[in-house]
Formats: structure tokens, C-alpha cells, sequence
């Protein structure tokens, strides 16, 4: 550090002396303060110069009774409103350290004891939760986390929560069906030696909290529980006994965006399982929780795909579970629908696994079986159903009056014979997807419940594609022939994509007539592949581009 | 002598008994032997100082609103003579607050045009020509207003379409059922225009101020305190009245602080937002109460004593007519601001009486605190505030910087 500078910090006006060296080798200043409102105060304020300084960067600290009383201070203390420019910034270390600390007073402690930044807690409201909840956390606290299976309801509730040991790992919502999918699958942290039933109530509120408007006692918790539950259900919490024993009590306050978990002291002792040993805690005081959600609103679409509610009541059948219908059903069950029937006859082979979702470890296995287990314990909120059957047997042995679309990811026309007259039978919407050789076009044909695929008995299929294929392109794949075209993974994600999207459009009632979509490839491709391909002519527009997406409407 | 003194002597002999311990009894003695008075209500005024909207938002608000009704005097190319644009609601009672958070506040303002300018039998013309008037702002059409939102600031001012209704021709009044205006109210009486029955309905927000204003004369503190500022209404442009209020308007700070309280309420999780009772049933009870108390020859030391009195008596000020919750306007004939009371499963009921519950056990906590700064800090949470001032102009950085770069991207919290 030059001589200037070392000179700049010893005579700088808002500058005290520097503190000892920490053993990080960050270098601490104290920062000259105001006379407070008692009210605004805190203890100290330092301007820290990391080790490299001014190669590293410099920021200002706070004393700890700063922490979640004053905004924008993170658990260590440090503030992040105000930032260093850094050592790429071109400036001094003079001017950068003079930047950091007029903005620290300017942007931050005057708005702070004028009161201007009373309303930025708000912001990063979970923030200053996880701070609260890591300062109260301890190994004594027999719950170390909470996951919740349900959204937010407009109503406050009462039920019992599933306390897993020895993680102290509490699955709480009223979806016990996916709490049940997560212990099978041995997640969050399983696997349970023990289960233990733990009261909870659950009360939206209509604000995230503040450190200043969260519950800060039991007292204030159980003034909010009388208001919010009603009598039975305050009955039912306050006094739930388990063969006498009282049992361990959780509210869980949920705001629009925000969780908030409570442990209430009480309860009967809970068994903490610790290394060989195991300990009995009481809890003798009320402890703040996380709170995180596991539902599929939340984990498929982060509460910005509404039609993911629907979803979920949704039965789907797929024809084909090879190297488009593998990867369609993934998607499927990342688009949050909750069951879905696999139909597919086929064993995995090695040839298989250069475009299949299986891999190695499942070769010689079932693609139907191997496809819905994988996709399953990926995904706990969707139920599958393997059928190690052909589809015409399926059909045979099954009805489409339960199933809300089928997709046919076959290319078979024999399937979409069977399909056609099971639909006949009961209306069901239907998808046909395929891939052209090369992949050098995909397409998805949607068709509501009651429009059919055969147009005066014809099978619409080849007359639906992007290119005229000369004899010696196989056209048979992958079944029929071992000679097949080949074609990688990464150019059938196009077709998986555009299989999927239309699926999702289709049950979600947004197609109202029979349309294809399709993705056709650009010229260069189609000749790095096979030279002196025809467009057909809808098609001929793809020439120029690498690939191009558009939709027609299906049967004139 | 007002009606409302038999109400509120029902609502005495009604409210639940008092819970104050030994101890406040035993402090509230000692306070008058110190003559110490002033804890409780130095820090009421420090809630009541803190609730109010800073100057700057509110000239920025008033400059939006002046320049709205400017636009619309000369867009509607309507003489001066015919349109009046005054402010309704709590900016003309001045019991507008700060929101707590980052909610925005609302300037309600009516735009009242004499009704021979206008075809008193198409109100949704009327209104819609309104709309088209204020149309660069790019209004959103409520049930009787229009809303403006101005971006990046902490307030939307909401024009309600009117004219007076005496001169709505009777043949109108008979075909749209209008309400009669009370009689000590007459003058100011409007018709406005409720769009999803695409009809005239009456209003009275100037009459509902004078009536508000009118019992905030009246004083029920034994002592004084500074005196409140006042504000004067002229010209076809009415100016928003400032909003600062010392703690001896006892009725207006009681309307503040009761409906910060309220909205605190919400963000501690005690009531929800779509049940919390609305600022006109708070307004209209308390004046309803603070009227009668003052007919029945009540007065009080402290305001607190005062805000713990009326916070009791609220719920039995509540009206039940013909099966029905009321609350009447005393300004519009047969307006029940609780209609919707009646209609919800009693959802806004019972939360209305959460509130008023939780309003007297914060302010029973608050008056059984014996030192100041235990007293703040249940103020702080019941009313959500801590102290604020100018931070003094000493302690920057000496040394000027010779490069201002562009500030780096807030980051936030880590």
C-alpha cells in the first residue's frame, strides 16, 4: 500500500485510528458517527479494507446491534446499499474510499435516522428471516427445518405435520400424498428412522413481515393465533395429546410471497439423534424456522404459471417412450401433471442411449418401466404409470374415458388407427408428434377432443411433412429397421420441445381447432446431412433460416 | 344535544369491563402527582408526527392535483364558473397518513360540474367524457372514479365524476332513485355516477367534511396543547389542506392513529386486507362517538385516556337495523357505509371487531407501561414507527472526490 494512501487513512477527518489486524487481514477503521435518536442508534460503524486493498475492494461494517435493525445489513454486519467502485473502476483508492463513505452517509444514514428507509426492509423480507432464523438456531432445536406440500390458501388451518428423524425435518401441508412421495424417495435429507406427529396451524397474512412486525415472543404468536384461528381450531391446536402427551406445536405464518415457521416451546421432549449418541430436548423457548415449499405451484413454476393447479388433476396418456417420448415425458412431468401412463413395449438397447433419457445402467430393461421410474423419482408430484404393452393391447384393455389427452409419440400408423377408433369411443384430445429422417423436420399435430386425424379415411401423415424423401432414406425408425437414420440427441431436443409446448397448449384448452406445428431445418442443414433434398413448398421459407418454427392450420 | 349521545351512552352501558390493573391505576396517580403527564402523550405526538405524509410528498401530491384540474377545467372546455374540483376523503379531513411499507397513499378528488352543462340522463356519458378528458394521464375506471397513477411516486389521485344534486331535474332523481341528502347537509350534496348500474347515486363528500371538521372544535382534553395549524378553502380549485395536526385536535389524531393502527394490524397478521374495515366506517364512528361524548359533557387529561374511551365504544356504536349492520352517513339519507357487512358471512364484522379488540388490549399494554422508553417500544410495535430526524450536516467526508463515476448497481443483501 502506497505512502499516500497509508497517510490518507491516518489523517482522513470521518476516520478513526486503525484497530488491530484480525487474523483475515482485513484492516478496520472506525467511521465518525452522528448523535443518534436513541431510537436510530448503533454502536459502531467501520470502514474494512480487504487484505489486497486497493487491489481489493473496501466496504463499510457495522456493529452487530445493527443486525435486523437497520436495513441492508447483512448477518456479518456488512452493509450492501453502499459498494467500493473497485480496483477496475480507474479511480483512485483515495476517491473510492471518499465515494464509499459519502455515500454511506449521504444514500444510507441520512434517509436511515430521517426514517426514509423504514420501508426497505420490505424488500428482501426472507433475507432478514434467514438472518433471524440462523441466530436462533442451535442443535437443541428439534425441528431444523420445515417443508410445506400445499400453497398458500386464503384460510387458516389446522392439521398434523410429519416430524422426520433423525433429520428434524417437519413435512407439513395437507398433501400428504407428496409428503408421502418424498419419504418414499428418501429426499430433503432422508431417510427417516422415525416419524413424529407435530401440531400445526397454518394462517395466511396478507404483508411480509419486518423485524419490526414479525412475532418477537410467544405471547405476541399466541395473541395472533386467538385472532386468526377459530375457536375450533384453536381447540384443536392449543390442546392436541398424543396418549397424554402434550405434542410439539408449529404455526406457520405465510405470506403472499414469504414463509415464516415458529417452534413453540412446549411440547413433549423430542429426541435428538447426534452422531452415536441421542439426547431428549424440551423446547423452553418459542425459535423461529425456515420455511420452504415443495409444491408444484411453486417448484414447477414458481407461482407464475396458474394453469399448473389444473395440471395437476390431469391424466395423460403417452404412446412411446423412446427417444422422443422419453424426453416428452420428462418435460411433461417438469410442466407439473400429475399422472401420466407410459405405454411402450420396447427394451432399451445400446443403440438406444445416444438420444434416450435412459442410459448404460438400464439397457436390456423395459423403456415404459425404467422411463417412469426415473421420471418419478425426479419428480414427486407426478404419478406414473408404466404399461410394458404394445398400444393396441393397451387400448384393448383400457378405456380414454378417464384420460384428459393422449399423446402419440409412436409414428406408427397402426397406432393411430387403434388411437382413432378409441377416440371414437370416448372424445380425448390427441397429439401426434414425429421426427422426419435427420431430424431435418418435427411436428406436433394438435386435436381438440372432438376433431379426428384420419381425413376420408387417410392417414394424414406423410402429406403433413416438410420434405420429399427419396427411396434410399430409410424412413422407417428406429423399430421396423436397424438401418435407420441417425440423428443426435441435441437436434431432437428441437422436436422434444415442440412435442411438449403443444401437449402443454393443448391441455391447458388454448388450441380450439386442429393445428401442426412444425420446426423445419435450413438448407445447410439438410445438406450437411443428405445433398439435393426438396422442400415441399409451405415449407421452402425454412431455406435460409437454421431452423424455423410456424403453425398451420390442420385439415385445411 | 346529537343522537349520538344515546348511542354512546348505550355503548357504555354495553362495553366490556375495564381490565386495568392495580399497577396503571397506582401509575396513573403518580403521573397526576408529578404532574408528569406527558409521557404517554409526548410519544402519541411523536406516532402522530411520524403518520404524517413529509411535505415534499405532499407538494408533489398537491402540484399533480392542481395540475389534473387545471387540465380538466380546460380540456372540458366547461366555463370556471361550472366546474369545481375539491378534494374528498382524508385529504379534506386531514386524516391522510403515511402508508406503513411501500404502499401508495390515494388523493381523492371530486370534479363537480354544473348539471346544465351536462345530460343528467346519461350518467356513464358524463363519466366516460370525464375519462376522455384525463385521457394523456392514462386513467383506470373504478366503480365511481377515475384513478391516476404517477409513476415512481408514493400517491394516486382518484377523480370522482359529479354534479350538485339540486339541480339533477326531479324526472332523474324519481327514474335513478337518488338518495335525499340529510337536511343540515343540502348544500353540498352531489350526485355521482356508479358505473356498474350505470346510475346516479348521492354523495356528500364536502357536506361529510364540514361535519367531520365541525366536532373537531369541540375539545374533550381538561389541557391544552399547542394548537392545531389552519387551512382555508377558496376558488373553484380547492387546495389539499395540509396535513400536519397537533395532538391537540384530539379528533383528527384519533382518526389518524386509528387507522395506522389499523393498517398495522395488517402487517402484523391480526386481520386481513379484504376485511379490514375501511377509513369511512373509522371516520364515521369515531366522529359518531367523539360527538356524543362531547354531548354527554366528557372530558379527559390525557389523549390517551380519550383514544382508550372511544377505541371501547366503537363497537357499540355500530347500528343494527332491521337485522342489519349501519353505520349511516350522516350526510346522505338511507347510506349504510356497512352494506357490505351484510353480505359477507360476517367476515368484515368479526374482523372489524378483531381490530377494535386488538386496538384496546395494544393501548391498555401501552398505558400499563411505567418507564419511557418501555412505553416507546410497545408504540413502536402497536403503531409501527421509530423516532426520525435530520441527521446534523457534519461527519462527511472531507475530501472532496475529484471522480464521480456512475454508482454501482445496488446489490442488496448478500
Amino acid at each position: 500500500m502506497s505512502s499516500n494512501l497509508e497517510e490518507f487513512l491516518v489523517t482522513h477527518g470521518s476516520l478513526g485510528e486503525q484497530l488491530p489486524t484480525s487474523l483475515s487481514g482485513e484492516r478496520l477503521f472506525p467511521i465518525q458517527l452522528y448523535d443518534f435518536p436513541e431510537e436510530r442508534g448503533f454502536n459502531h460503524a467501520w470502514l474494512v479494507l480487504d487484505p489486497k486493498f486497493p487491489k481489493g475492494k473496501a466496504h463499510i461494517r457495522l456493529s452487530k446491534d445493527a443486525i435486523l435493525r437497520l436495513p441492508h445489513v447483512d448477518s456479518g454486519g456488512d452493509l450492501c446499499i453502499t459498494e467500493d467502485p473497485g480496483p477496475r473502476s480507474k479511480i483512485s483508492a483515495e476517491d473510492r474510499i471518499n465515494l464509499l463513505l459519502n455515500s454511506f452517509y449521504l444514500d444510507y444514514l441520512g434517509p436511515w435516522v430521517s426514517g426514509k428507509l423504514d420501508a426497505d426492509f420490505e424488500v428482501e423480507s426472507l433475507n432478514y428471516w434467514y438472518i433471524h432464523v440462523a441466530q436462533h438456531s442451535n442443535e437443541k432445536c428439534a425441528i431444523n427445518r420445515i417443508y410445506i406440500t400445499t400453497d398458500r390458501s386464503n384460510s387458516s388451518k389446522t392439521y398434523t405435520g410429519s416430524l422426520l428423524q433423525p433429520h428434524r425435518i417437519l413435512l407439513a401441508g395437507t398433501n400428504k400424498d407428496l409428503a408421502n412421495r418424498f419419504i418414499e424417495l428418501k429426499s430433503l435429507g432422508m431417510p427417516k428412522s422415525q416419524v413424529v406427529n407435530v401440531a400445526v396451524a397454518e394462517i395466511p397474512i396478507d404483508c411480509e413481515f419486518t423485524p419490526h412486525t414479525w412475532p418477537s415472543s410467544q405471547s405476541s404468536l399466541l395473541n395472533l393465533i386467538q385472532y386468526r384461528l377459530s375457536l375450533t381450531q384453536l381447540k384443536e391446536f392449543s390442546t392436541p395429546k398424543k396418549r397424554g402427551r402434550q405434542v410439539n406445536q408449529v404455526v406457520i405464518l405465510r405470506s403472499p410471497k414469504c414463509n415464516y415457521g415458529f417452534h413453540l416451546s412446549g411440547g413433549s421432549p423430542i429426541v435428538v439423534h447426534r452422531g452415536g449418541s441421542s439426547r431428549a430436548f424440551k423446547m423452553a423457548k418459542m425459535y423461529p424456522l425456515t420455511v420452504e415449499r415443495i409444491d408444484p405451484s411453486w417448484t414447477y413454476g414458481r407461482d407464475q404459471i396458474s394453469e399448473i393447479t389444473d395440471r395437476q388433476k390431469l391424466h395423460i396418456v403417452v404412446f412411446g417412450a423412446g427417444a422422443l417420448g422419453s424426453p416428452v415425458i420428462s418435460q411433461l412431468a417438469k410442466a407439473g401433471i400429475g399422472r401420466i401412463s407410459v405405454v411402450d413395449s420396447d427394451y432399451l438397447s445400446p443403440a438406444n442411449i445416444g438420444r434416450h433419457e435412459l442410459g448404460a445402467r438400464q439397457i436390456g430393461r423395459s423403456k415404459a418401466g425404467e422411463i417412469a421410474h426415473k421420471v418419478g423419482e425426479h419428480n414427486p408430484s407426478v404419478k406414473l404409470f408404466p404399461y410394458i404393452q404394445d398400444a393396441e393391447s393397451w387400448l384393448n384393455q383400457h378405456s380414454l374415458s378417464k384420460v384428459d389427452a393422449v399423446v402419440d409419440l409412436t409414428g406408427e400408423p397402426d397406432v393411430r388407427e387403434h388411437i382413432e377408433q378409441a377416440r371414437k369411443e370416448n372424445l380425448c384430445p390427441l397429439i401426434i408428434g414425429w421426427m422426419e429422417p435427420y431430424v431435418a423436420a418435427a411436428h406436433a399435430c394438435l386435436l381438440p377432443s372432438d376433431r379426428f386425424w384420419f381425413k376420408s379415411n387417410v392417414d394424414q401423415l406423410g402429406n403433413l411433412e416438410a420434405i420429399d424423401w427419396p427411396e434410399d432414406v430409410i424412413r422407417h425408425e428406429p423399430g421396423c429397421s436397424t438401418q435407420f437414420q441417425s440423428y443426435t440427441s441435441a437436434a431432437a431436443a428441437h422436436a422434444v420441445a415442440l412435442v411438449t409446448e403443444g401437449v402443454i397448449c393443448l391441455i391447458d384448452n388454448k388450441v380450439s381447432t386442429p393445428v401442426i406445428r412444425s420446426w423445419v431445418r435450413g438448407r445447410k442443414f439438410l445438406d450437411a446431412h443428405y445433398k439435393g433434398l426438396h422442400y415441399r413448398s409451405w415449407a421452402e421459407g425454412s431455406s435460409k433460416f437454421d431452423g424455423v418454427s410456424m403453425e398451420r392450420s390442420l385439415h385445411g | 344535544m346529537s343522537n349520538y349521545s344515546q348511542l354512546v351512552a348505550s355503548a357504555k352501558a354495553n362495553r366490556r369491563k375495564r381490565v386495568f390493573s392495580d399497577e396503571f391505576l397506582l401509575f396513573e396517580q403518580l403521573n397526576r402527582e408529578r404532574n408528569d403527564l406527558s409521557l404517554w402523550a409526548s410519544e402519541l405526538d411523536v406516532v402522530n408526527k411520524h403518520i404524517t405524509i413529509d411535505q415534499d410528498t405532499i407538494d408533489g401530491a398537491i402540484e399533480s392535483y392542481q395540475e389534473l384540474a387545471e387540465h380538466l377545467v380546460e380540456k372540458l372546455h366547461w366555463s370556471p364558473d361550472d366546474i369545481k374540483v375539491f378534494p374528498q376523503g382524508s385529504s379534506s379531513t386531514q386524516t391522510l397518513i403515511n402508508t406503513p411499507g411501500r404502499d401508495n397513499f390515494d388523493i381523492d378528488a371530486v370534479c363537480q360540474v354544473d348539471i346544465s352543462r351536462v345530460d343528467a340522463n346519461d350518467p356513464m356519458a358524463f363519466y366516460q367524457k370525464i375519462g376522455d378528458a384525463l385521457d394523456k394521464y392514462d386513467p383506470d375506471a373504478k366503480r365511481r372514479c377515475w384513478t391516476i397513477n404517477f409513476s415512481g411516486r408514493k400517491y394516486y389521485i382518484e377523480f370522482t365524476p359529479s354534479v350538485p344534486l339540486s339541480t339533477v331535474p326531479r324526472t332523474v332523481v324519481e327514474s335513478f332513485k337518488l338518495q335525499a341528502s340529510a337536511k343540515d347537509y343540502e348544500d353540498t350534496a352531489l350526485a355521482v355516477v356508479d358505473t356498474p348500474s350505470e346510475s346516479w347515486k348521492t354523495s356528500n363528500p364536502e357536506g361529510f367534511t364540514n361535519w367531520v371538521s365541525a366536532q373537531t372544535e369541540k375539545s374533550l382534553l381538561r389541557l391544552s396543547f399547542s394548537d392545531s395549524r389552519n387551512y382555508s378553502l377558496n376558488s373553484s380549485i380547492s387546495p389539499v389542506p395540509e396535513q400536519s395536526i397537533s395532538l391537540s385536535d384530539t379528533l383528527r389524531v384519533a382518526i389518524r392513529l386509528f387507522k395506522r393502527h389499523r393498517d398495522m394490524a395488517v402487517r402484523r397478521g391480526f386481520i386481513v386486507k379484504e376485511a379490514k374495515p375501511i377509513s369511512v366506517i373509522i371516520v364515521t364512528l369515531l366522529t359518531q362517538c367523539y360527538e356524543g361524548l362531547s354531548d354527554l359533557g366528557a372530558t379527559y387529561d390525557e389523549p390517551i385516556f380519550l383514544l382508550m374511551e372511544l377505541a371501547e365504544l366503537l363497537p357499540g356504536m355500530i347500528e343494527i337495523r332491521d337485522g342489519e349492520y349501519w353505520v349511516a352517513n350522516p350526510t346522505v339519507e338511507g347510506e349504510n357505509f356497512a352494506e357490505k357487512w351484510n353480505d359477507d358471512h360476517g367476515q368484515r364484522k368479526q374482523s372489524f371487531d378483531n381490530w377494535c379488540s386488538l386496538l384496546v388490549i395494544d393501548l391498555q399494554r401501552i398505558m400499563k407501561e411505567q418507564d419511557e422508553s418501555a412505553i416507546r417500544k410497545r408504540m413502536r410495535e402497536v403503531f409501527g414507527y421509530s423516532a426520525a430526524s435530520t441527521p446534523p450536516p457534519r461527519g462527511l467526508a472531507p475530501q472532496k472526490p475529484t471522480i464521480v463515476p456512475q454508482p454501482p448497481a445496488k446489490t442488496g443483501l448478500a
